[in-house]
């Protein structure tokens, strides 16, 4: 048996979030880049490059070191990047959100794909909602998770967030 | 500018090039989520001519004896098309028209109240309604005479962004005061794209969500596209350059959209208000901070200690409603700053910004 380093409470609300932004996000945005390297879009792929380092950085640091609250988007990847100082990963993330532009459009996409890869191994695998294999797949994923953060009296995630008012 | 059946033949080309998909055979796929004289609306990045081969097709279903609203978006596959849809209630979207109209003529904040940096469904809502091309029916007709949609879906992603660049602006300088560079820099960036974000919805294109904005610069708004040009990437050591580029892009944002952003003036109406259950302990010697609700703790020094303790306990502050910006010496701005990074406070502002004081055009009586 191995044990987790963390108290339940802690371990079930990092963990998911940081589940939900690399099996969420991450893939939105390197569809995005998949998109904008064939469409010639240069802008966009600068934009998705910038989202997968922040998602990157801000999964791996609550991952990391455990840390919560998540603060306000515009402040989350500094807060991630402070608290990733020296850690391998800090630096493909930090250039990714900085803004790459004086390097071919499949470099970047690679630099990307990278990122998620290694971020992944840390984090944790998702399915791909975004594609007919993954997206049942990744809603059974998502309601293992809410039942285990129910268990330990954490509120999950996702969907919430992203209803309308009705 | 195109006809409604010329944007819908348009439509149905790029999704045939991108995908083999026709869009008969998108309509069948979702046809069991139609009620009697529903709409059939396509929004978002492809019927907005901003798409690639890999964006889905978003398309909202609605009309006046639609039943019940689908909370989320529904996911179908095609061959290789994704296809969102939205079942709405014809009432829901009026009620958000409404609400925008409000919200609009209002004198508070509007910031978030209709999606926020990640999640702006709302937003991006009244701009399909509002912008789309209908593929399928007669076209939604909402009960509100006299209502301009587009106009009004404008207006909304003007102030909105309007509020979110003075925020943007407002932070940069905080967090440059603060010793925070790649915060400073992060937040310069983005009110520049903030204030063109606002500028483009000016001008009468809808809105596709914040990852479109070079795009359509680039394409359509070649003056602004220069703007950003040099702060698509920040300074690559933020401590050393990161105060010209906040300077810089402030300058920018404020030429855009015509505000005074000095931290003096943004300062008079804004307010810290504290998000987490936040309370300061002292056991022995060390001070703790502690946030239960999060479980989380942090240390702060002695003289930490004594600039919450004055934060919260200034004469004449409501602590319900935070402290005022203002108020705050330099000490105490610094350690708003540092807790504000990490999402233990949140800042409010006394009054929005009014859409009279955004539009350059229309102030000039143009």
């Amino acid at each position: 048996m191995k044990a987790i380093e963390a108290d339940a409470r802690r371990y079930a609300w990092c963990r998911s979030r940081a589940l939900w932004m690399m099996g969420e996000s991450a893939p939105t945005f390197l569809e995005d880049a998949h998109g904008a390297q064939q469409a010639d879009q240069g802008a966009l792929l600068r934009f998705a490059a910038r989202m997968i380092g922040d998602r990157c950085a801000v999964a791996l640091n609550v991952v990391l070191n455990h840390d919560r609250p998540i603060p306000t988007p515009s402040m989350r990847c500094s807060w991630a990047l402070e608290r990733l100082q020296g850690h391998e990963l800090w630096q493909p993330c930090w250039e990714l959100i900085r803004g790459v532009d004086d390097v071919p459009a499949e470099e970047i996409v690679e630099r990307c794909e990278r990122l998620i890869a290694e971020v992944c191994a840390v984090v944790g695998e998702m399915p791909n909602p975004l594609v007919p294999e993954g997206h049942f797949p990744a809603i059974a994923l998502a309601r293992d998770w809410i039942k285990l953060l129910d268990v330990v009296g954490e509120e999950a995630p996702m969907p919430y967030g992203r209803t309308l008012p009705t | 500018m195109l006809t409604s059946p010329e944007r819908r033949h348009e439509l149905a080309l790029r999704i045939e090039r991108f995908h083999g998909v026709t869009l008969e055979q998108v309509l069948g796929e979702i046809e069991y989520l139609r009620d009697a004289d529903d709409t059939v609306i396509a929004g978002g990045s492809l019927a907005f001519g901003l798409g690639n081969g890999l964006s889905d097709l978003d398309v909202i279903i609605s009309g006046p004896a639609t039943v019940g609203s689908s909370s989320i978006p529904l996911e179908h596959f095609i061959g290789s098309l994704r296809v969102d849809a939205w079942k709405l209630s014809q009432s829901l979207i009026e009620g958000s028209f409404g609400r925008a109209e409000k919200a609009l003529a209002a004198e508070g904040e509007l910031l978030g109240d209709f999606g926020d940096i990640d999640q702006e469904d709302e937003l991006k809502l009244l701009h399909r309604i509002a912008f789309g091309v209908v593929v399928d029916g007669c076209g939604l007709e909402l009960e509100e005479e006299g209502r301009d949609c587009r106009r009004v879906a404008s207006d909304l992603v003007m102030r909105e962004y309007g509020e979110r660049m003075r925020a943007s602006a407002l932070v940069a300088q905080l967090a440059q005061r603060a010793s925070r560079p790649i915060a400073a820099v992060v937040n310069a960036r983005l009110a520049v794209e903030n204030a063109l974000n606002a500028a483009v919805a000016q001008r009468g294109f809808p809105f596709s969500g914040d990852k479109w904005l070079g795009e359509r610069l680039d394409a359509e708004v070649p003056e602004l596209a220069s703007l950003y040009e040099p702060f698509h990437r920040l300074p690559a050591d933020p401590a050393r350059d990161g105060a010209g580029f906040v300077k810089a892009a402030l300058h920018i944002c404020a030429g855009i959209l015509n505000l005074d952003l000095e931290l003096d003036a943004l300062a008079t109406a804004v307010r810290w208000h504290i998000t987490e259950d936040l309370r300061l302990a002292k056991v022995g010697a060390d001070q703790l901070l502690l946030a239960p609700r999060s479980g989380a703790i942090w240390e702060l020094d002695e003289s930490e200690a004594e600039v919450w303790r004055r934060l919260t306990t200034a004469e004449g502050d409501e602590q319900d409603e935070g402290w005022g910006l203002a108020a705050c010496d330099p000490e105490g701005a610094a350690l708003c700053v540092h807790l504000y990074e990490r999402g233990l406070l949140g800042l409010s502002w006394i009054e929005g910004v009014p859409i009279g004081a955004l539009d350059v055009e229309r102030k000039a009586g143009v």
